[in-house]
């Protein structure tokens, strides 16, 4: 084992000039311009869906809407704050009553309307398209989480990653019900309650080997 | 007592009050300086940092001692830490206090070592001198009286037989390396071991049918 005035030494030796991380709220806002330009990109090519401005108008809608939207800002802005050793770890809930008002907002449509799937039902495009932007949204915005989180990896893996992929889930609902028109109420719960608990589900799986696969090198060579 | 804010005798009171307000522009000190090497270190002043270890290790020790017990545990954990800080130095900011930028690290790096000792511990057995001995073969056999003869034996051989014997049959060496090694030529040695051997068979014969 190497004696630890050497490992001093060598440290000290290796001090190359680093560049300081920006301030966490300003690092979520680099980050949800990504998610903006993404959106955007997807609604220019996938067009948004013809009736949005119909359906901004109801309520309901709205409010899902909203709270998905804030759900992301706010868990990437607490993903980030927890992302820093000295931040405290209460700022995990900063998403929550946001998260509360779209999860039950979903639940109570789904309640109310339950048997408000059209006589076609959804049809296989359909699905297979909101799939396409459900993978276009989510994977860029996924590694590019993955890749400004990974000083991370030695402190709060755990709460860092289901802080990153809730954001991540938020914002890839949010873009599909702008562009996609799926009223089915099933479908809305299973693509927007579905998309969270696969992106949590996955960073509980694959978060810690995706860490180490990205994190500076030195913490995992000793293990 | 002393950082007990109602103490009762005045005077005591007042002692402490001077120790803890004291100890507080200490520590304020410190963690100002630890800030200010810290960020001449992000912008690669090498002496600043390797002051900055140096003057964190004791500490980073203190924290690490009251957690482990065992010494070497201790300085692997100052090491982790070390190394922790090494990599993730961007993520501290100078306008912000130093002291709990280390502790939280030093606190992450303490726990997930307890938590990795402890499932090492839960999933393996240590190994002992006793599982060791189960092992060896030679600890489950009672060879000790038939090599007591046969090295006695062995030892009765004309010297240049034993030699031989030595050299090619116990410790395993080719002829060329025997040869070198004794002195001897290749066929001196094949049939200086060829002899032993034989001489060996006979003596062992004769002593095992008296």
């Amino acid at each position: 084992m190497i004696k630890t005035p050497d490992l001093i030494a060598s440290l000290a030796a290796n001090a190359t000039p680093v560049r300081r991380l920006r301030p966490p709220v300003m690092r979520a806002a680099c980050w949800l311009l990504l998610a903006a330009v993404v959106l955007t990109l997807l609604a220019i090519n996938q067009r948004i869906r013809p009736d949005l401005v119909q359906r901004l108008q109801e309520p309901a809608f709205a409010v899902s809407m909203a709270a998905a939207l804030s759900t992301g800002v706010l868990a990437a802005i607490a993903a980030f704050l927890v992302s820093l050793p000295d931040r405290s770890r209460l700022w995990l809930l900063l998403p929550v009553p946001a998260l509360a008002v779209w999860l039950s907002n979903v639940g109570y449509q789904c309640l109310v309307q339950w048997v408000a799937i059209g006589p076609d039902g959804v049809s296989l495009g359909e699905a297979a398209r909101c799939f396409a932007t459900l993978v276009l949204t989510s994977l860029p915005l996924s590694l590019a989480m993955l890749v400004m989180l990974r000083y991370a990896a030695p402190l709060r893996p755990t709460a860092a990653t289901f802080m990153g992929s809730l954001a991540v889930a938020a914002i890839t609902a949010t873009a599909l019900s702008l562009l996609h028109t799926i009223d089915a109420t099933v479908m809305i719960l299973m693509w927007n309650f579905g998309t969270a608990v696969l992106f949590v589900g996955l960073a509980g799986v694959f978060g810690r080997r995706m860490f180490r696969w990205v994190a500076p090198r030195t913490f995992y060579s000793r293990d | 007592m002393t950082h007990d804010p109602s103490g009762r005798g005045p005077s005591l009171r007042l002692v402490g009050k001077d120790d803890s307000s004291d100890d507080e522009t200490a520590s304020v000190t410190r963690d100002v300086d630890w800030s200010i090497l810290m960020a001449r270190a992000q912008e690669g002043d090498r002496t600043a940092y390797r002051r900055l270890l140096q003057e964190i290790a004791p500490y980073l020790r203190s924290l690490a001692a009251r957690r482990h017990r065992d010494p070497n545990d201790v300085e692997d954990a100052v090491q982790d830490v070390l190394l922790t800080i090494h990599s993730i130095r961007q993520t501290y900011d100078p306008t912000r206090p130093f002291a709990p930028w280390l502790v939280a690290i030093a606190n992450r790096r303490f726990i997930d070592r307890l938590r990795r000792q402890g499932r090492t511990r839960d999933r393996e057995i240590p190994l002992t001198a006793e599982h060791e001995t189960f092992c060896e073969p030679q600890a489950n056999l009672e060879v000790s009286p038939d090599r007591q003869e046969l090295e006695g034996a062995v030892n009765n051989l004309p010297p240049a037989q034993q030699q031989a014997l030595r050299l090619l049959k116990l410790k395993e060496l080719s002829l060329k390396e025997a040869a070198t090694l004794s002195g001897m030529s290749i066929t001196s040695l094949k049939v200086n071991a060829h002899r032993a051997l034989k001489t060996l068979r006979k003596m062992l014969v004769d002593r095992s049918q008296p």
